[in-house]
């Protein structure tokens, strides 16, 4: 089929789609109870298309429309002091999400003591997970900078185990006059029970599965003036354990993980500038010769700039690097281990985007990659990386409504 | 061929971005002339038991961050459209916070299930009214419209 005609089609849906919101009273907030009972959602999709290998689905030289986003949630403020809230999640994204709708969060929120200066309280159920500016809000297409979030920090690749887990976080915020201080730590079981965790960490069918600990995941905030500077730190650490299959060859090996994050963002009235650094400890070891076991420091960063044009407009450009091994950053050492390509092992992203809010509730984005390096490919979309190209382009296309 | 249109396609579509670029940033160079803005004032229903507040305090409140009164009373926050002349000034020059970080900091919230949005009216009289008639409430209205069934609050 040509790329024109793919494209007709899904730039056609989008069209529905944005008649659709555009009509007077579908395009309101559900507020029941005076407002203390919110229901909200979102649905988006994004065309993808790139000159080489694979994002969200079958992207190479074809227009893949195989990435959407579709979430629905409620919130029911029971007293001052207690808040219920879930939101149903549909992620689709190429051979790495099916979009089978999830529970993306579910919890209670006590705010068990509040005073002018501050407050603090503790959240119950299945928690989002603090990591870095973007994480808890990472599926919500208004939240993100851009249509896909840095990959060297936001991986989409690995996302189930950092989307949200089941446990308990405490929270604690202060009010001062210079600015807000935040803290959080929760204790958590991360989602390893998706194909889609497994797989990013083990390699494609794999027989096994992976179980995790309870993790622990600790951020603290610091907002100046209003907003206009947030300095931020997040801690995790994740240890997983993979239960060998049916005549596997892989062994019971063990991942531990610990990204520490810092966040820096500076607000002016029409441009921010943001900035996260990421090193990322990992150890893999006892999963047995057909297997790339050992310790290496991952390291990743962005540097981010955003400008309001016009109310309606934003443009962005960012460039984003990840090395999956700061000790072998061309991944030389790992080609010679693995006969992988190296270039596997690292990605250098420019990007450029523009934003238009068409209306508060409808918004476009278009977007253009330039990468060098894969590092932050799936192995789904890519399942044979000799077929990997190093230096590729890619450009997607979002249409996305809330309510 | 296919290969060759893609690349065409992309080239194009890059060009198209760049004009949008530029026909944005044309009408934005214009926005900077603008009439003087009106006084706005924090307001609260009667009953309540401050009479000033900490500005850390009032943003903790628009932010939706904080939800009750020290007499433990639920706070209920109206503002207006984000795009609305009034929010604009009241958010930067009494909580002095751009509304586009309200409005991220109100989502983020909403999305991971830790907040609720504040509710928004049409008007500021349609706030005064709604602010006097519900205890606990606030919002913000131009001084020049205040009367005696709210009660002004002052930032410490």
């Amino acid at each position: 089929m040509s790329v024109y005609s793919r494209f007709a089609r899904a730039a056609s849906g989008m069209a529905m789609v944005a008649a659709l919101s555009l009509s007077p009273g579908f395009a309101r907030a559900i507020d029941f109870l005076d407002g203390d009972l919110q229901l909200h959602g979102f649905f988006s999709l994004t065309l993808v298309n790139t000159s080489d290998n694979n994002f969200f689905g079958q992207s190479d030289d074809q227009i893949s429309s195989e990435y959407s986003e579709v979430g629905a949630n409620a919130s029911w403020r029971l007293t001052p002091d207690v808040q219920l809230s879930a939101q149903l999640l549909s992620h689709r994204a190429g051979g790495t999400d099916d979009g089978g709708v999830r529970l993306d969060y579910g919890l209670l929120d006590w705010t068990m003591a509040s005073s002018e200066e501050g407050r603090s309280g503790a959240r119950v159920g299945r928690i989002k997970t603090a990591y870095g500016l973007y994480n808890k809000t990472r599926d919500v297409p208004f939240t993100r900078p851009s249509i896909i979030l840095p990959q060297s920090i936001y991986f989409d690749r690995t996302r189930n185990l950092t989307v949200s887990a089941d446990g308990g976080e405490v929270y604690l915020e202060r009010y001062y006059e210079a600015g807000s201080l935040s803290a959080s730590l929760a204790l958590g079981q991360p989602q390893t029970d998706t194909d889609a965790a497994t797989v990013a960490l083990v390699g494609l069918n794999p027989p096994g599965h992976l179980d995790a600990k309870l993790a622990p995941d600790f951020q603290v905030m610091y907002e100046g003036s209003g907003g206009r500077y947030r300095l931020g730190f997040t801690a995790l650490h994740l240890d997983l354990r993979y239960k060998p299959g049916y005549a596997d060859r892989l062994g019971a090996g063990r991942f531990k993980l610990t990204p520490l994050i810092f966040s820096a963002q500076y607000n002016a009235e029409n441009w921010s500038l943001t900035s996260e650094y990421a090193s990322r400890r990992i150890s893999v070891k006892d999963f047995g010769p057909f297997f790339y076991n050992g310790d290496a420091l991952g390291e990743s960063y962005y540097l981010q700039a955003t400008y309001r044009l016009a109310p309606k407009w934003e443009a962005l450009l960012r460039y984003d690097v990840y090395y999956a091994d700061k000790g072998d950053r061309n991944g030389q050492d790992f080609a010679a281990a693995t006969g992988l390509p190296g270039f596997t092992r690292y990605a250098k992203d420019w990007t450029l985007g523009v934003r238009f809010d068409v209306t508060p509730q409808f918004m476009l984005r278009a977007e253009a990659h330039q990468v060098d390096g894969t590092g932050f490919l799936a192995v789904q979309d890519n399942p044979n990386a000799q077929d990997l190209r190093r230096y590729w382009d890619s450009f997607m296309l979002l249409g996305s409504f809330r309510f | 061929m296919e290969k060759l249109l893609t690349i065409k396609f992309v080239t194009w579509i890059g060009r198209a971005l760049l004009l949008c670029l530029l026909a944005a940033a044309l009408p934005a160079g214009k926005a900077q002339a603008q009439p003087a803005e009106p006084e706005m004032v924090a307001i609260a229903h009667p009953g309540t038991s401050e009479e000033a507040i900490p500005r850390a305090t009032l943003r903790a409140i628009f932010g939706m961050l904080l939800q009750k009164w020290p007499n433990n009373t639920a706070v209920k926050v109206f503002v207006l459209r984000d795009d609305a002349p009034e929010h604009a000034t009241f958010s930067k020059s009494v909580l002095q916070v751009f509304p586009h970080q309200l409005r991220m900091a109100w989502d983020r919230q909403v999305f991971s299930g830790q907040g609720q949005y504040p509710e928004q009216l049409a008007s500021t009289q349609e706030i005064l009214s709604r602010v006097a008639s519900t205890p606990g409430a606030m919002g913000y209205v131009k001084a020049s419209e205040v009367d005696h069934n709210v009660r002004v609050l002052q930032v410490r």
